[in-house]
């Protein structure tokens, strides 16, 4: 599903963010990135939707070759990989049904199609009853939800979550990476970038750790090693 | 695509209300930008009727002794016809001297009443020579001068060509006068449609991140702007068409009193060319400012 082939990623010449990083991501995987702060995560995740590109090596996604992927293909790239933030990313003038909407609008999805299929991801996450409430008048795990809803209208194959608990307390936190779990077991490949030790050690799912751009260890049944 | 192009139309709207002041300033210079173009077509008309009034005064009359014989008149007349630069002569005997002078003059008793106390008529016959060519006026008046014929009397001829040339560098002065400030106001117009545009990327830069992230075409993302600007575009040349024709109307007494007798129908002739005038000044502004924006739409909406 996702292959990375010695991909190195410099910000500069003296800023490597990445060092020869081999990845391999079966489909259906739960994975588990760990590391430090600044060693090269987000950065990680960056290059998987095309938003910062390498300086050597391959990356291939669902047998599509994204290396030298143009401005105007991206966009046919995020629609199969969501992607979900420690801030939400939310519109505060729009409902949590209008945010999700929003996504599908802007791709160009009927009214017909986003009334049919935003409730449905909604239910999903379980927010069918918060749909009309605005951001802030929901909970940091609600809106989190809400932006996993936004994440799956496309019915991803992926589903990058970059730190998507840094903001939460480990009730709400909990009930997240739960949600991920679920959305995982339909199929759906999981990437969870996390800091949180409590949360990788009771996983028990494949765990890599990145050091200074450079993964120092992969373990399939993994623990939080820093 | 219908329906993408519905939202764009509705995200366009959004954008334009949003930063409602910005567009309004944004439309008012388009305003003023529009106004010294159209002053410039103004001057223009205007200086041609100007031209064209005095072309057609453009006379050189030859008063002949009062007691000339009818054929020897009629001698000069076709000796004057040959001379290359003549279009056209014209008689006028005493007689009808007096009835269009009396006419001319019917509104003043005094100066009729002169004229009857004289008893006989005072006024000479005189040739009207229509000149083809004003710009070889100097010439035909040489030639006209070198004539030696004891029936004339005197010869007027008012030296037009200098008048002429003072309108024509009048109205050239003040078109370029035009020009310069159109040249100022457009390219004003594309400093403020460049910054509205970018600012109001700027108030939408969440949007556009999240547009970005789930997979908005770039045509989609920028294509909003690009649309704003047409609206702008189309405000700004209904409000002219709105603005120009009251001015124009209240310029008109002011021409009108100024070219007596000579039509010169602003209001008319931006009537009769209505699609040609706003028409393409609709289709310039909507070019220069969809440029603008398309720089800026594409400096500024990368992610
Ligand atoms: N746009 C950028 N320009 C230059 N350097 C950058 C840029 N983005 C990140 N970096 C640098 O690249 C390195 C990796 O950054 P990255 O954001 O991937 O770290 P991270 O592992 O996600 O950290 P954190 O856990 O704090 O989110 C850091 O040293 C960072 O300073
Ligand atoms: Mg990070």
């Amino acid at each position: 599903m996702i292959k990375f082939e010695n991909v190195i990623k410099l910000y500069s010449e003296n800023i490597t963010a990445l060092n020869r990083i081999n990845l391999h991501i079966k489909p259906g995987e739960f994975v588990s990135i760990v590391g430090q702060s600044g060693t090269g995560k987000t950065t990680l995740v960056k290059t998987m939707i095309g938003d910062e590109k390498i300086d050597k090596g391959s990356i291939t996604i669902g047998g599509w070759d994204i290396t030298d992927i143009t401005q105007s293909e991206v966009p046919m790239l995020r629609r199969q990989i969501g992607v979900i933030f420690q801030d939400f990313k939310l519109l505060n003038k729009k409902t949590l049904f209008e945010n999700v909407a929003f996504a599908m609008q802007v791709c160009g999805g009927s009214s017909k199609k986003i009334n049919t299929i935003v409730p449905h991801v909604m239910k999903i996450v379980g927010l069918q009853k918060k749909m009309d409430r605005y951001p802030q008048e929901v909970s940091g795990g609600e809106s989190q939800r809400a932006a996993i809803a936004r994440a799956l209208v496309h019915r991803p194959k992926i589903l990058l979550a970059d730190e998507p608990t840094g903001n939460l307390d480990s009730l709400n936190a909990n009930e997240i990476i739960e949600l991920l779990l679920r959305i995982n077991k339909f199929g759906t490949t999981v990437i969870l970038v996390t800091h949180n030790r409590e949360i990788v050690n009771r996983l028990k799912r494949r765990v890599v750790t990145i050091d200074n751009g450079t993964i120092i260890s992969d373990q399939a049944v993994g623990r939080y090693i820093l | 695509m219908i329906l993408s192009f519905a939202r764009v139309i509705k995200f366009s709207f959004q954008d334009i209300f949003r930063n409602i002041w910005l567009s309004l300033v944004t439309i008012i210079i388009l305003i003023l930008a529009l106004f010294t173009v159209n002053m410039i077509l103004v001057v223009k008309v205007v200086g041609d009727a100007a031209v064209g009034a005095i072309k057609d005064k453009i006379d050189i009359n030859l008063f002949i002794k009062p007691d000339t014989s009818e054929k020897d008149i009629e001698i000069l007349e076709s000796r004057i016809r040959q001379i290359s630069n003549v279009k056209e002569t014209r008689y006028i005997s005493k007689e009808e001297a007096l009835i269009l002078f009396k006419d001319k003059h019917q509104d003043n008793p005094e100066i009729l009443q002169s004229l009857t106390e004289l008893g006989q008529n005072p006024l000479t016959p005189t040739i009207i020579i229509t000149p083809a060519n004003l710009n070889e006026f100097d010439n035909l008046i040489n030639q006209l001068n070198a004539l030696d014929s004891n029936i004339i009397e005197s010869k007027n001829f008012t030296n037009y060509e200098s008048m002429l040339e003072k309108i024509n560098s009048i109205t050239e002065r003040v078109s370029e006068a035009g020009i310069f400030l159109s040249t100022i106001f457009v390219f004003i117009t594309l400093l403020v449609v460049y910054n509205s545009v970018r600012v109001a990327i700027y108030t939408h830069r969440r949007e556009i991140t999240i547009m970005r992230l789930v997979g908005a075409s770039n045509w989609f993302i920028q294509m909003p702007y690009l649309f704003s600007s047409l609206i702008y575009s189309s405000i700004g040349v209904i409000v002219i068409m709105f603005l120009y024709y009251p001015f124009l109307a209240l310029l008109q007494p002011y021409l009108k009193a100024f070219f007596v007798g000579y039509n010169v129908d602003l209001v008319n002739y931006f009537y009769s060319n209505i699609f040609t005038i706003f028409g393409t000044q609709f289709l310039v502004s909507a070019i220069i400012i969809m440029l603008a924006s398309l720089l800026a739409v594409r400096k500024y909406s990368k992610s």
